[in-house]
Formats: structure tokens, sequence, C-alpha cells
């Protein structure tokens, strides 16, 4: 049994680079029926894993040193420091700092409303007074076109443009933002779950946030069920409040 | 056949006098007709070749619709039926007292001719007041042959041609306009008896106001609404950017930031922080390549519109009445149309001969023949009924109106600019990195103008030129900053954009879009409201409380009902549009659309009587209480 236990939490650190917790697995292998303990170790570890992938971080892994954030990682005043290795962490949340939070929260009136999609309709909007681009573009139109962009004129795409910012938390219930540098491949709103996991590889800090890049972010997936569904529920009262807060007003 | 007799009937008397004037080479005589001052009969003989023959002739026209759809009288008082009767009320077919002149004249005309050649316009409606022509004058004449003349302007070659080559009326297209006359009876009939009825008493600013309801007037009046609600709830945000200054060769040159600009300014302070710690940039790219602008497409009914609101200061319906006037008299071809590609048969260079003695650009019509000339680009759409909005033949601007000359003006440069060539220029762009960010600095030289000589309201010019780069080169910018703002709200809607979202949503035909505009105008549903002084005022449309408190009041009756989208928008009525497609092309049949569109709307109608007290409390709020949106 024993040996069982430790064949999954190693075979789980040497793919996954997660260490799982001793009385969590200890917890996982007692419910698991004598049905599946007889299943061959692949099956079962994968089963383990979906199961990590689904739970919350500070209960399924163990809060070693080497894998967890340094406690002052969020300090401001460190201009840069690097992160050796690889740690686990959890999103709690994120949002789309390329859009203006109004613009969002007008997309999801449209999709209250039913507009966005009701089978192939779709109210389309038309944009009369921009110009066309046919490659020859001004340099001096570009920034203003682009405002009145973030005004909301066209944020009919499905998915969050970004770049994101998140929150993400490690074993220990660390947290620290994480600004998505360039593009990757999974991270939209609507798309990557609250309760997500993700692996940091020799990630850099600057200035308190995480650098995020296709480079040193490993997606592992899954999602924390209850938290993600609170987050959804909130996100327009929390656009809302972030328009309030920072006293922009018209 | 020769000696026969034959009746020709076009939709208006201008175009019976055009066409009269060009088959009789002007030997005519004109007789007045009882009862009507504008209606009058030609008399001429014509050859219209074939087994026709010399034929005596007599033109004649209609004015517009010759007969009305109404309920019978029982049904006729507003009180005289619950409005739910009105969508199985019987109705008929009647020629009104204003009319009953000019039905009286072909029926007395064609009780003596063999044959009725129908001219009126062609197009749908056209096409089913040929019908209402055909059927009045079959009651004094069973045995009257009936054929239909093909043309799309009024030129003389063009109606000679068309007088020997005659075609049959199309039945379906008269019937796809007879479904949609009687769908528009009915459901506008019962929806706006109910609301009048119901809301009225509401306040004493709708006494004597009729709260009408109409399939195109309502989704037209959402889409202003729609707009000026999210100007009025826009809430403004501060932005954050970097922006790179580089000076080389004495100029100083302006480096864009790949993101635009994000929301949140720790994230760009770090971000602008990370590209002083590189200290040098690296030029990735340089792209230098030739690049157009490209002349425009032939132009159709709703570019026109589209057009002429912005560039000409006028609204959509004054151009459409103009240009309606130009083809009358000739100037230039059928104002409504779809099509936005000239047909391979079409002499362009003869249409462009003729404006050769204009002062204004009868020297750029001269290169053009001189070897500027390219055939124009074709866009997607062809309605194989008209071509693109074209000049037919020259016209001194002393001969027209304000207005006429700038419509004219306006079709005749846009139909020189379809013939010429893009403009040409060669443009260049640096990019850059600079720490983990990019930047991009661009240039644009107009090399040959070309057809923005002649279309005026085209703008295209040269930016700053940029000293040279090489890729791979490094070099330290001269300054690196950041940059705030605040997100600005959309502006309220404008009569183009307005045509714009009818077209792409599928509300009303091309024809009859500015009817519509007109008509929620006419019912203070809207107001138009300057923005701007001088020459580059703009006009927005502006709802009244009236008309705010019709949608929202509405999109609260429909509120929560899956698959029963508000009267509101474009939904419903953009299905119907494409019915009548169906109608047209003989895929479906008359009746069986209209039975459907009739049960479909008398279900949405009950649920509004259902739920009336939502209509009423939105009323109460917005017109009573004057509560702000």
């Amino acid at each position: 049994m024993a040996n069982l236990k430790d064949q999954i939490a190693t075979e789980l650190l040497r793919t996954k680079s997660l260490p799982v917790s001793q009385p969590w697995l200890d917890n996982f292998l007692s419910s698991s029926s004598t049905a599946q303990r007889n299943t061959p170790l692949p099956a079962l570890t994968r089963t383990a894993l979906f199961r990590i992938l689904t739970s919350d971080f500070r209960e399924s892994l163990a809060s070693r040193n080497a894998t967890i954030l340094p406690v002052d990682i969020a300090d401001p005043n460190v201009q840069e420091r690097r992160l050796p290795g690889c740690i686990p962490v959890q999103v709690l949340d994120i949002e789309d700092i390329g859009t203006s939070a109004w613009s969002q929260i007008e997309a999801i009136e449209r999709v209250e409303r039913g507009e966005t999609v009701r089978g192939r309709e779709i109210v389309r909007t038309v944009n009369i007074g921009g110009d066309e681009d046919q490659g020859g573009a001004t340099g001096s139109g570009n920034r203003a076109t682009a405002a009145c962009t973030n005004a909301g004129m066209d944020a009919d795409a499905n998915e969050s443009g970004g770049p994101h910012r998140l929150v993400l938390q490690d074993a220990k219930g660390t947290r620290v933002m994480g600004i998505e540098m360039k593009k990757i491949t999974g991270f939209a709103i609507g798309r990557l779950s609250i309760g997500a996991k993700l692996l940091l590889r020799d990630s850099t800090v600057a200035r308190g946030m995480v650098l995020l890049t296709p480079e040193n972010v490993t997606l592992l997936g899954g999602k924390i069920e209850a938290m993600d569904q609170a987050w959804k529920t909130g996100r327009k009262e929390r656009l809302l409040e972030k328009i309030n807060g920072t006293g922009g007003g018209t | 056949m020769a000696g026969s007799k034959v009746l020709c009937v076009a939709e208006k008397p201008a175009i019976a006098k055009a066409v009269a004037q060009h088959l009789s080479g002007g030997r005519m005589r004109t007789l007045h007709v009882n009862g009507n001052r504008y209606v009058k009969n030609y008399v001429f003989d014509f050859n219209f070749g074939g087994t026709w023959g010399d034929c005596s002739v007599t033109m004649t026209s209609v004015m517009g619709h010759l007969t009305s759809v109404e309920f019978q009288r029982e049904y006729m008082g507003w009180t005289s039926c619950p409005p739910a009767q009105l969508f199985e009320a019987p109705i008929h077919v009647y020629v009104d007292k204003e009319r009953a002149a000019i039905a009286e004249n072909i029926l007395t005309q064609a009780r003596n001719c063999n044959a009725l050649f129908i001219w009126t316009d062609c197009d749908r409606e056209g096409e089913h007041i040929g019908t209402e022509v055909r059927d009045k004058a079959r009651e004094s004449n069973q045995r009257i042959i009936v054929k239909r003349a093909m043309f799309n302007n009024t030129e003389r070659a063009h109606i000679l041609n068309a007088a020997r080559s005659l075609g049959d009326l199309d039945e379906r297209q008269a019937n796809a306009v007879a479904a949609r006359i009687e769908l528009d009876l009915r459901i506008g009939a019962a929806f706006t008896r109910l609301l009048t009825l119901q809301l009225q008493p509401l306040h004493d600013s709708l006494q004597n106001h009729t709260i009408s309801y109409g399939s195109c007037q309502f989704p037209t009046l959402g889409f202003v609404v729609d707009r000026y609600l999210r100007v009025k709830r826009f809430k403004s945000e501060k932005f954050w950017g970097i922006k790179v200054m580089h000076a080389r060769d004495n100029m100083k040159v302006n480096f864009l930031w790949s993101r635009v600009h994000l929301f949140d300014r720790a994230a760009v302070i770090m971000m602008l922080e990370r590209c002083l710690m590189a200290k040098k940039a690296k030029v990735t790219k340089v792209n230098q390549k030739p690049t157009s602008k490209w002349r425009p497409l032939p132009l159709t009914t709703v570019d026109l519109q589209m057009m002429g609101t912005r560039y000409l200061h006028m609204d959509s319906s004054a151009v459409m009445k103009t240009a309606e006037a130009l083809y009358t008299k000739g100037f230039i071809s059928y104002p409504r149309t779809e099509t936005d590609q000239f047909d391979k048969g079409i002499d362009l260079k003869k249409l462009i001969e003729k404006q050769l003695e204009d002062q204004s650009w009868g020297e750029y019509a001269r290169g053009l023949l001189d070897g500027n000339f390219k055939t124009p680009r074709a866009g997607r759409h062809n309605d194989r009924a008209h071509p693109p909005i074209h000049p037919v033949c020259w016209v001194s601007p002393s001969a027209l109106s304000a207005n006429e000359k700038k419509v004219y003006e306006f079709v005749v440069r846009r139909f020189l600019a379809c013939c010429s060539d893009d403009a040409k220029g060669q443009s260049t762009e640096v990019e850059i990195q600079y720490g983990d960010e990019m930047f991009r600095a661009r240039g644009l030289i107009v090399l040959e103008r070309n057809y923005l000589d002649v279309y005026v309201y085209d703008k295209w010019e040269s930016t700053q030129q940029l000293p040279n780069y090489r890729v791979g080169e490094q070099f330290e910018p001269t300054e690196a900053n950041i940059f705030d703002g605040k997100t600005t709200p959309p502006n309220y809607l404008t009569e183009p954009e307005l045509i714009g979202l009818m077209d792409a949503n599928g509300i009303g035909t091309d024809a009859t879009m500015a009817e519509h505009i007109e008509k929620i105008k006419m019912r203070s549903y809207i107001g138009v409201h300057s923005r701007g002084g001088g020459r580059n005022a703009v006009k927005e449309l502006i709802p009244s409380r009236l008309g705010i408190a019709l949608i929202l009041g509405y999109d609260d009756v429909f509120a929560g009902l899956a698959d029963k989208p508000s009267l509101s928008k474009p939904f419903l009525r953009k299905e119907m549009e494409l019915e009548m497609r169906d109608v047209c092309a003989g895929t479906r049949m008359r009746q069986h659309v209209v039975q459907q569109n009739l049960d479909m709307y008398r279900e949405l109608f009950i649920h509004t009587q259902r739920r009336m007290n939502m209509l009423k409390s939105a009323f109460r709020r917005y017109i009573v209480e004057e509560e702000n949106v």
C-alpha cells in the first residue's frame, strides 16, 4: 500500500512536477474502492492527477520550499528577480487589461439579451466612420482609431484579446499577480477557468508581477468548480466596481 | 398585327412623357385626362418591329400604385372590433378617390386597344403596379394582350431598344409585393390600434398622437435607441501606453506601441522600465512596399444614400427624391439598384465621352479616354434588373436645382472614379523590439493620385517620411515615455450609419429604407440634432422619450422569452424580407408566406396584450415621470 502511494507520488512529481501532499494522497487512496485499487498504476495515477487538477492546491500539494513562491514575491520595490525551478500555482482571477471594463460589460449584456448568439442571427454592427485600411494606414491616425475601438465598437470577438492579468496562488496560499507578456494559448476569459493549474518554470518577476510567456508557463488545465461559478456570477459586478472605483466618470 | 392599337402605361407622368417623346420623335398629340392635372395621354405612331409593326399608340401613366388594400367598412373604425381580429378580417382591393380618374382613363383607353404595354419601373413595386394596371384594363377588355418593356434609364437608344424587345410581367415579384402589402396592413393596423388605444390615455402629450407600429419602423427605431443608451450609459476609463521617439537625420520618428494601450498602470510602468533596462532597441523589420487605395465600387442605392447623407448634407429621403427626379429627367440611370458590377455589354467609354464638355471634370474624363481608362472593379451584388447608378448624359449645372446639382455631381464623379486607376503609393513600416515590447512606425508617400483627383470625397495623404533603418541595427531611442488617456463614448447614430445598420440587418429594401427613417421622424419617435457647426456639422439621430419608452417597454414585454425576439430587434423583419425573396424566386407560395407570418405575429400580439402592463409602466417611467435612462 505504502509502495503504491510512493509510486503515484513519484510519478506525478516526475511527469507533472507536482509534489502531492501525503495526507491528501492517503485520503485519495482510502476513498477509492477496492476495485479501483486493483486498477493498474498508470490508470490510478491519471485519476489522481484529474482529482488534483480539480482540487485546491493548498490541500492537495505539499508546500516544500523549492516549489512555493517566496513570501515577499509581491514586493513592488524589487526591480527584477528569478524564480528558479518549477512552481505549481492555481488561477484565482483573470482579467483582460487590453480592453476597457465597460466594453466587456457591454459584451456581457449583449449575451444576456441573447443578441450575440441566437442561432445564426447576430445584430451586425457596422463601422462607417472608420477608414478601411487597404495597406496604407497613416501613422498618426492609428491611435485615434484604436481609442475609439476601445470604446467598444467591436468588442464582438468571442475571445478576450488580452493581454491578461492573472492572480496566482501557490500551495501555501501565497498570492501573486501575473502578466501575460506574450500571447499564451488557452489564456482567455471563459476558456481559462478559475482554479486552473499552471506550472511556472524559471520565471522572471518584475516589480512584484510574474512575467508569463509561453516559454515558462505550462498549462495543466482543470478548475475549482465552486470558485469558478462564483467568479462567473460576480464578474459583471466586479467590472462595474472597477470602473466606479478607479473614478473614471464621464 | 400591323395597324394595331396599343396602350402604353408608365409608372409616373414624367416617364410617360419622356418615353413618348423618344418613341414619337416629338411628333405626338398631348391630350388632357379628365379629373387629373398631372396625367396626360400622348398619341402617336410607332413601329414596334417584329409581329407588331406600325401601331397607333396612346401613352399614359398612373401615379404609383393604382389600388389600395383596406379592411371592409365595418372594421374601419378604431373601436369597431378587438384589434386582434384584424389578423383575419376580410380585406378588399379598391381604387381610392384620388386615383379614380386615372383608373377610368385606363378603362376607357383599353377598351379600344389590342395590346397593353407596361412601362412601369423595373423593380418589385413596378411589377406589382403593372399587374394593377393589367387587371384594370382587363375589366373593359378581356382579350387585351399584355407585354412589358424592360428598361432602366430614359436615354433614347435604350428606350427604343426596350420598345422593340418586349417581355412579360413577372408575376412572382408582383406576388411578393402583394404579400408584403397585406402583411404590413394587418400587422401594422392591429398593433397600432392596440398601442394607441392602450397607451394614449397615459399622458396629455400623447393626446391625438397615433402610436404606430410597423415591422420596419420598430427595428429602425431600435437601432437609434440602442445607440442612444450606449452613449448615455457609457463610463469612461483611464488607460496608459508607451511612446517611443527616435531622432535621426533631423527627423523625429514616433514609434507606436503594438499593444496600443492597456488599462493597468502598474503593468505599463513595469513594461516601460524593462524597455529602459534593455537600453537599446533593435530593428526587427523594415517593410517597404507599394500600396494602393482602391477606387470605389460601382454605385448602389444603399451606397448612394450613405454617401449622400455623409458628404452632400442631405437626408436620405431627400437624396432619393433628388435621384429619382434626375432619373425621370433622363440624366442618370435608375437609382434603385443593388448591383455593384457593370455588365460587360455596357459601353462605358461612350458614357465617359458625354461628360467631356463639363467645366469641372470634363478634362478628367478626357484623360480617361486618352488612355487612363480602367475597367471598373466588380462587386459581388447583381440584382439582374438594373446596372449600377451612372450618369446617362451630361447636363449643364444651370439646368439643375441646388440639390440636383449635388447628387448629379456625386453620381458622375463616382462613375468616373470607377473607371479610373487606383491611387498608388509607397508605404514603409519599421518595427523595433525594445526590451520585451514591440513598436512600429509607418510612413506613406502618395505617388499617383489617379481616381482621387475626381473623387473628392476620399482622402489619402502622404505622411511624414521615415529615415533609413536596417534590419538588425540597434539604436538607443531618444525618448520613451508613458502617456495616458481616457476612453470616449461612441457618438450618437447618424443617418448613414443607420442605413448601414438597416442594410446589414435586412430591414427594408434599398428602396424603402429612407421612407422608414422618414416615418419614425414623422411620428416623433426620433429627432435630428446637429453636432458641430458649419460645413463639418454632423446630424445625429436622438430618440424622443416616446421612442425610448416604446423600445424599452417592448424589450420588457419580451424579456426572458426564449425564441421570442423583441419586436424592437431586426430578426423577425429580416426573416420576412428573406421570405419575400423566396416568393420572387418562386420557391414559396405567396399565400403560405402570408399565413405563416400572420400566425407568428398573432402570437406576438397576444403576448403583447397579456403583458401590456409592462409597456404601460415603461410609459409611466419615461414619459410621465421623465425618469432618466
